[in-house]
């Protein structure tokens, strides 16, 4: 008996169900509901929203295009990261789509701090909105490590990085109408806590999945 | 419980006629039954894929990088990443793809990890029997496909450390190259093997 018969042979003695996840899409988007319900509720809760921010969604439709172009990538984004998660299940080009609609999202505030969408203005300013955006994530971010640890990511950093990435975007993507609309203090305060987010939660991936592979 | 025995032991006599690539549509349905019914527990299934997929696998890593000391401890890795990772299989999607990302995986990080495994039984060997080994091994190791794509830099530098098992200094003053060139080489040769099986993945 060569020694992979008898590993073989240990794998399937005794073997242990194992009751298949559900579907990683499912997950993904109950995990991005979740998330999305939990960071809006909280910030209505610690906080007065910018007056007039539906209305400006209605009456600007470049704010509006600015805001789904911010929910795609997020949903995008999720998707991958969890995709990741399972082997063999996320294609590089869906990927590709995620970081793509993330730059656009990023990239028309940059454009902003030259051509604002809106008049920038200090209306409904919230104090610690650097705060708020890294702390509300923090939920979602160990929400994502408690699904994922229960799959089997072949590359744990960078799925980490997606989902607590998606997790940051959440609350900076909510702000956008909860706290005032200026270019550089969404860049500044919104985005830069998401992106910390992401490292954070890359960094935590090595320990905390890189382990079970 | 797993009923189509008679199936398995079919399975078994073609895995030894074909090439991974060229499994079946019928194959992949089948480990995707089999792998169904190990995720409710069936030892019998679970004992005939493994059985099957450890020849696959192994036929794999032969037709990619050629035979190496290491393809069966490759094999191994492999069933156990797959014995771990069985509950992320999704019985809906097809099973090769689930298979092969972990195969790929395994095999780049089985270069990675490879290190002075022969070292103990070299440190003792004289230099022409060094010259012979190495050069034995790199015959058999050109029959891999994606080894023999690689540029004889980068070829000599994996042979060199992750298959004969030389430290990097060994095998930098073999080459006449510094140790910082070697591990540079390495480290590139690893990443354009993985590059490679990565396209085979795409195609």
């Amino acid at each position: 008996m060569s020694d992979t018969d008898k590993l073989i042979d240990r794998l399937s003695t005794g073997l242990e169900q194992a009751r298949p996840l559900p579907n990683i899409d499912l997950m993904a988007i109950v995990w991005l509901l979740a998330s999305a319900l939990y960071v809006v509720a909280i910030i209505h809760l610690t906080g007065p929203i910018r007056p007039g921010a539906w209305d400006q969604l209605v009456t600007t439709p470049r704010y509006l295009i600015e805001m789904i172009f911010g929910l795609a990538a997020i949903v995008f984004v999720s998707l991958a990261a969890f995709r990741a998660a399972v082997p063999g299940a996320v294609s590089k080009g869906f990927a590709r789509w995620g970081l793509a609609l993330t730059a656009i999202w990023i990239g028309s505030y940059v454009v902003g701090l030259e051509y604002p969408t809106l008049e920038p203005s200090m209306l409904g300013k919230r104090h610690s909105c650097f705060h708020e955006t890294l702390i509300y994530s923090i939920p979602p971010m160990i929400a994502g490590f408690i699904i994922v640890r229960r799959l089997y990511p072949l590359r744990p950093i960078t799925t980490a990085l997606g989902f607590s990435l998606a997790a940051g975007m959440l609350p900076a993507l909510y702000m956008q109408i909860a706290c005032m609309y200026s270019p550089d203090h969404i860049l500044q305060f919104h985005i830069l806590p998401a992106a910390m987010v992401g490292l954070i939660g890359a960094a935590a991936a090595w320990p905390l999945l890189r382990a079970r592979l | 419980m797993y009923a189509t025995e008679t199936a398995l032991t079919g399975g078994s006599t073609r895995v030894s006629s074909w090439m991974t690539e060229a499994t079946s549509d019928n194959d992949n349905a089948r480990w995707s039954v089999m792998m169904a019914a190990a995720q409710q527990g069936d030892e019998q299934a679970y004992r005939a894929l493994l059985g099957e997929l450890a020849e696959v696998i192994k036929r794999y890593m032969i037709s990619r990088f050629g035979y190496y000391d290491q393809v069966e401890d490759c094999v191994q890795e492999c069933l156990l990443a797959i014995h771990r990772a069985r509950r992320s299989y999704d019985p809906k999607r097809p099973f090769k793809p689930w298979l092969f990302a972990i195969v790929r995986h395994k095999a780049v990080d089985s270069f990675r990890g490879q290190r002075r495994h022969q070292a103990s039984s070299l440190d003792l060997a004289s230099e022409e029997e060094l010259a012979i080994s190495s050069q034995e091994m790199e015959d058999q190791l050109t029959q891999g496909q994606l080894i023999a794509a690689l540029s004889p830099d980068y070829r000599e530098a994996i042979t060199l450390t992750k298959i004969i098992g030389l430290s990097s200094a060994e095998a930098a003053a073999r080459l006449d190259i510094s140790e910082g060139t070697l591990k540079v080489r390495v480290h590139r040769a690893i990443g354009r093997l993985k590059s490679m099986l990565e396209a085979e993945h795409h195609e």
